[in-house]
């Protein structure tokens, strides 16, 4: 007895100073490896074919449906865009529930119903599941296509889409969709202010009727239910929904690249280049190389790894470089991807190039590829937390025709990839001398440096090629000359010395009216007026001006007031001398379909303004300014001159159209119309 | 790394922790000899598990002219350890195959390990260390000085709108240390000076201001005893200092124009409100749901679908310990003049004062809000942060199963009694938004800040 006590005391003693002797010069060995167990699913069909999944899980008393429509890509043509406008539409009302309605029984529930081109989500608390579920049902099959809410889309995608032209961002994303794919590709398609324009309501219910059947759909169940739960609640309310004939189609593999491009977008304004180096690639979901080259692209370009070292920490030329691997049935792609300041994009360049032919050279070490391991194997066990993330895998095993034991055996295969055969995989896909070198950024700046990779080429931000050749001998006067000549000559413009012009256009159903009054580039004046209420009003008076806003008077800023000294001229174009503004011919971009020259003017100590005079015709037909696009549309014959008629303002807020309604050439105008006070 | 400031605007409105229906959180606490508080909640279903820290600290404890320091001491605390190299913290967590970050806010700071649950005592090991003794020399605050205005200029000075929170709560707020942002300014963010680090650290970073709390798939008495052997040495330190400022109250109303970087003008509302926790916050909690929480609330359906005053409307509580604002805000469609959309937006306020919600659209919020809280328990690192918060600001980290109780004592007299009470022109601050073209010149010569470059 006491020799027992006596071991207990010992036993105490002992641990007592384990503690207080804590090593923690060495960060602690974990502990064996725990088992990763999927979760299951099961599975069932309708006999409208429609396939359900059910992934039970009651740790929260949730459920989601996540219904996926699975199409082959749709070339949408110059109605781009009408494919994403369907989606939105599904949401915005039933034969049975107006667009309020929805709203209000949705929200009742204290649910999400959201909807897209190809497929409806919705989740609730599960005691909502039957209504959810019927109102789902209801969104899938009997949409109502409201006209009024196609119109809202239209407008709303049109405000996005202006909004997005400025955004350098935006436009990689487009011009990387056109390089790599081709714009006959449904992955290179653009969406534009004009194809928006284009989509009508038959569009959309032809895409609906085509695409949306049960037996080319999946749908997903995830939460607190059960299988057999599921399959009343589904065959209740989705049996009925008819299946039949959906198309397929078939695209040809873009071209692989013979040797490195480089595709230059001229963005004046930007003070750091938006870089992408890109090829597509032959990679489909589910083959053998997806996991080795996941694990490659973790350790060349995922967080903190090495071209975040290089570029980041080491160089400091940007806040975080990166790349990407990604599988496709149609067409995969290799990215490689950073934003970097102005000065060092060449650099940046070279740097990227020296990354990864390095990855094809050389062997990764072997510590540099555990550590990869460990970080998928952890993303890949917290992901699990997520019951949404079996359905995906269900999911993906039924589109992609996965091996069933694809996910159970992931992890299998990640721990056997070698450096071997992450050398192979890089050499497979990472292809450096065979690849776009996309740079969005201040040509003036960055051209120069660019053109050791190759001599770069102009694209506009649709992804267009500039026709740079196609200038021939012509020069910057010239286009000046032929747009003054166009509208009626020098001689003839001389003679105007003052000019009122009124403009009308229509914003979300109000009338504004616009008057703008210009005299000898002494006095400018510019007043919107909804009704008789003034809105906004700009007064220029021989170099200083006043801005009148929300009942607000204030100085004119200095850009601004530079601007106006040259537009306080009627025609501007004469009087360069003058204003000391300078202008640079930039290319032949498309306007509304037409090839136009492409002028950059800037104004001394003011903003910079970017002009398309017409190839054919010399007219003026689209001004960038300030965040602003305006559109000539067509111009009328005013005394002898041509001036714009109807016009198209294209403004983060939305598009407006307007036309010129009266034009006076040297009318008296009353000297106290500009007064400051 | 990016170690995010929180800057909540509608991830506020889902702040709180939250309860489960019938399905209880349950979980363990003790406090060790030094102070330390302990969470423990056990949840098998995934290998993972969550390691956090939460002290008790926030902007709200800063010196005045130090604005933006807890949040610079934050970043300061992944420098390193007398055992952890410099830079080491992120690479570890990484090649363990976990994820790391951490936050700061007016009133606490967090730090977190999501790793592989054979990985606890790593995770343990370096919030240990981090408290027990960190490392910082003058290269990290120099280093971490750039990268916190960095921080600054990326998130705030470039985004839209993102000035709101400085130019709301400096106007709302004239004692209190919610005058200035978590962020603080490019001026205060210099002048802090390597000395004050480790007075900041001495004073605030012991464990009897700290809650270590632990979620995933543990052993609880396994983990009681790591966690003694990781942090039981710690000694003790003294009691922080708590700034007890009183605010009083408004007046009247403050109205003004900021001019920044944006294309669309919009009005800003704040109204003053008692801090999170109290009868009140929860009626007026409920009353910015009943406003803007969906498509269907009232200023959505109004001012957004109906009328498209607005391109974008919102109302939301930015809940804080002592006291709150009740903001909204609305963003104006072309050629719809600023004032007729704040006019439009104050209708709907006093709508609620003067008519009864009918008791069909009270339900549609009640429903919403319990939705929200249910999600809001979906992962272990969401619940350890949960339990941390209820423990912190109430000292009852039971209140993740019960607050939900608070919310449904709400009646439909209370929302049209808080609207009355708070939603008054005296107790609030009125900003417009407008696009910088059009701000004065004399204006732009006087604000010589970093702000836009």
């Amino acid at each position: 007895m006491k020799k027992i006590l006596l071991n207990i005391i010992a036993v105490c003693l002992l641990a007592v100073p384990a503690f207080g002797q804590l090593d923690r010069s060495k960060a602690p060995e974990p502990g064996p490896a725990p088992e990763i167990n999927l979760g299951d699913y099961e599975s069932f069909t309708l006999k409208n074919g429609l396939r359900v999944f059910v992934v039970q899980n009651n740790k929260l008393p949730r459920v989601a449906f996540n219904l996926l429509i699975d199409r082959d890509p749709v070339l949408e043509g110059e109605k781009a865009g009408y494919v994403s406008a369907t989606g939105d539409l599904l949401r915005r009302g039933t034969a049975n529930r107006t667009k309020d309605q929805l709203d209000e029984e949705i929200d009742f529930l204290g649910a999400n119903l959201s909807t897209s081109s190809t497929g409806v989500y919705a989740s609730s608390l599960s005691r909502h599941k039957e209504k959810l579920m019927e109102l789902m049902a209801d969104v899938i099959m009997n949409p109502a296509f409201p006209q009024e809410e196609l119109d809202k889309i239209i407008t709303q995608t049109k405000s996005g889409l202006a909004a997005s032209k400025d955004n350098p961002q935006a436009i990689a994303s487009n011009v990387q969709a056109a390089l790599l794919y081709g714009k006959d590709h449904p992955y290179g398609e653009i969406v534009t202010e004009e194809t928006v324009e284009n989509i009508t309501l038959d569009d959309a219910e032809n895409y609906y009727r085509t695409y949306f059947k049960p037996n080319t759909a999946y749908l997903a169940i995830v939460g607190d239910i059960t299988t057999k739960q599921a399959k009343k609640l589904v065959k209740k309310h989705l049996g009925k929904w008819k299946k039949g004939e959906v198309p397929s189609h078939e695209y040809p593999d873009p071209q692989p690249l013979e040797a490195t491009k480089v595709a230059l977008v001229d963005r004046p304004a930007s003070v750091q280049s938006v870089v992408h180096i890109m090829h597509p690639v032959e990679l489909k979901p589910g083959e053998e190389d997806v996991i080795t080259g996941r694990l490659m692209n973790e350790i060349l370009g995922g967080g903190d790894a090495r071209l975040f070292k290089n570029l980041r920490e080491e160089k400091g030329y940007t806040y975080g470089a990166y790349s990407s691997l990604s599988s496709d049935e149609l067409v995969g792609k290799f990215t490689a991807n950073a934003n970097v300041r102005n000065v060092v994009t060449d650099s940046a360049v070279a740097e990227f190039m020296k990354e990864l032919k390095k990855m094809r050279e050389e062997q990764v070490e072997e510590e540099e590829l555990s550590s990869a391991k460990n970080y998928i194997t952890g993303s890949f066990a917290r992901s699990l937390e997520s019951p949404q993330t079996i359905a995906s895998f269900a999911l993906n095993i039924a589109r992609y025709d996965l091996d069933k034991d694809y996910y159970k055996n992931y992890l299998k295969n990640v721990a056997a990839v070698s450096a071997a055969d992450v050398q192979r995989v890089a050499r497979k896909y990472i292809q450096p001398d065979k690849s776009y070198i996309m740079v969005v950024g201040n040509a003036d700046e960055v051209k120069a440096g660019l053109s050791q990779f190759g001599e770069p080429e102009m694209y506009d931000i649709y992804g267009n090629k500039v026709k740079e050749g196609a200038l021939g001998d012509i020069t910057a006067e010239q286009v000046i000359d032929k747009y003054i000549s166009a509208i009626g000559g020098e001689e003839k413009l001389s003679r105007i010395e003052s000019l009122t012009q009124v403009m009308q256009f229509s914003v979300n159903g109000m009338e504004i009216t616009n008057t703008t009054i210009k005299e000898g580039g002494e006095k400018y004046l510019n007043v919107t007026k909804m009704g008789e209420r003034e809105l906004s009003k700009m007064v220029y008076n021989r170099g200083e001006g006043k801005m009148v806003a929300n009942g607000q008077i204030t100085d004119l800023p200095s850009a601004q007031l530079a601007g106006l000294k040259s537009q306080a001229y009627v025609f501007p174009e004469l009087h360069f001398d003058e204003t000391g503004m300078e202008f640079d011919l930039r290319g032949i971009e498309k306007v509304n379909g037409k090839d136009a020259y492409k002028l950059v003017m800037n104004i001394p100590d003011g903003d910079k303004a970017i002009n398309y005079f017409d190839k054919e015709t010399g007219l003026l037909v689209k001004t960038e300014a300030s965040g602003m696009n305006i559109e000539i549309l067509s111009y009328k014959d005013r005394e002898g001159i041509k001036m714009p008629e109807k016009i198209k303002m294209i403004t983060p807020q939305g598009t407006f159209e307007g036309e010129v309604v009266s034009v006076e050439f040297n009318s008296d105008v009353p000297d106290n119309a500009f007064s400051l006070n | 790394m990016t170690k995010r400031l929180s800057l909540i605007m509608l991830g506020l409105v889902l702040y709180f922790g939250a309860f489960a229906q019938n399905k209880e959180i349950k979980f363990e606490e003790f406090d060790l000899d030094n102070g330390l508080h302990v969470i423990l909640h056990k949840d098998a279903s995934t290998p993972i598990v969550a390691v956090t820290v939460m002290y008790h600290v926030g902007a709200k404890n800063e010196k005045p002219g130090r604005s933006g320091f807890a949040h610079f001491f934050e970043h300061l605390l992944f420098e390193g350890s007398e055992n952890i190299g410099r830079g080491e913290f992120m690479s570890m967590v990484k090649s363990a195959g976990g994820a790391l970050n951490a936050n700061t806010t007016q009133d606490r700071t967090f730090y977190y390990e999501i790793l592989p649950s054979n990985q606890l005592e790593l995770g343990l090991y370096m919030e240990s260390e981090r408290m027990l003794h960190a490392k910082i020399d003058s290269v990290g605050v120099e280093t971490q000085r750039e990268v916190v205005k960095e921080e600054k200029r990326q998130r705030i000075d470039n985004v839209p709108y993102m000035s709101f929170q400085e130019e709301i709560f400096k106007r709302a707020f004239k004692e209190h240390p919610y005058r200035w942002t978590t962020i603080g300014s490019m001026e205060d963010l210099d002048a802090a000076e390597f000395s004050e680090v480790m007075e900041f650290y001495k004073e605030y970073y012991v464990p009897g201001n700290a809650t270590l709390s632990i979620a995933g798939d543990i052993d609880i008495e396994e983990t009681k005893e790591l966690v003694k052997k990781y942090f039981s040495e710690i000694p003790k330190g003294d009691e922080p200092f708590r700034p007890n400022i009183e605010e009083p109250e408004m007046q009247t109303e403050i109205r003004d124009t900021v001019y920044d970087n944006i294309q669309l003008p919009a009005v800003f509302q704040a109204y003053r409100m008692p801090g999170q926790g109290t009868d009140d916050y929860y009626a007026l909690n409920m009353l910015t749901t009943l406003l803007s929480g969906g498509p269907s609330a009232r200023l959505q359906k109004r001012l957004v679908d109906k009328e498209q005053k607005a391109l974008q409307v919102a109302a939301f509580p930015y809940a804080l310990e002592d006291y709150g604002l009740f903001i909204t805000l609305g963003l104006v469609n072309q050629g719809v003049p600023l004032p007729e959309l704040e006019n439009a937006m104050n209708e709907e306020f006093e709508k609620v004062k003067t008519e009864l919600v009918s008791e069909r659209e009270f339900q549609k919020v009640k429903n919403q809000i319990e939705s929200d809280f249910v999600s809001s328990n979906a992962t272990v690192a969401g619940i350890a942060e949960s339990l941390a918060n209820y423990h912190v600001y109430f000292g009852d980290a039971n209140l993740i199963n019960t607050e939900i109780e608070r919310f449904n004592k709400v009646t439909r007299e209370d929302l049209q009694r808080v609207a009355q009470k708070y939603l008054r022109p005296e107790n609030r601050v009125v900003l417009y938004y407008l696009p910088k073209s059009e701000q004065p010149q004399s204006e732009t010569a006087d604000s010589g800040t970093e702000k836009g470059k």
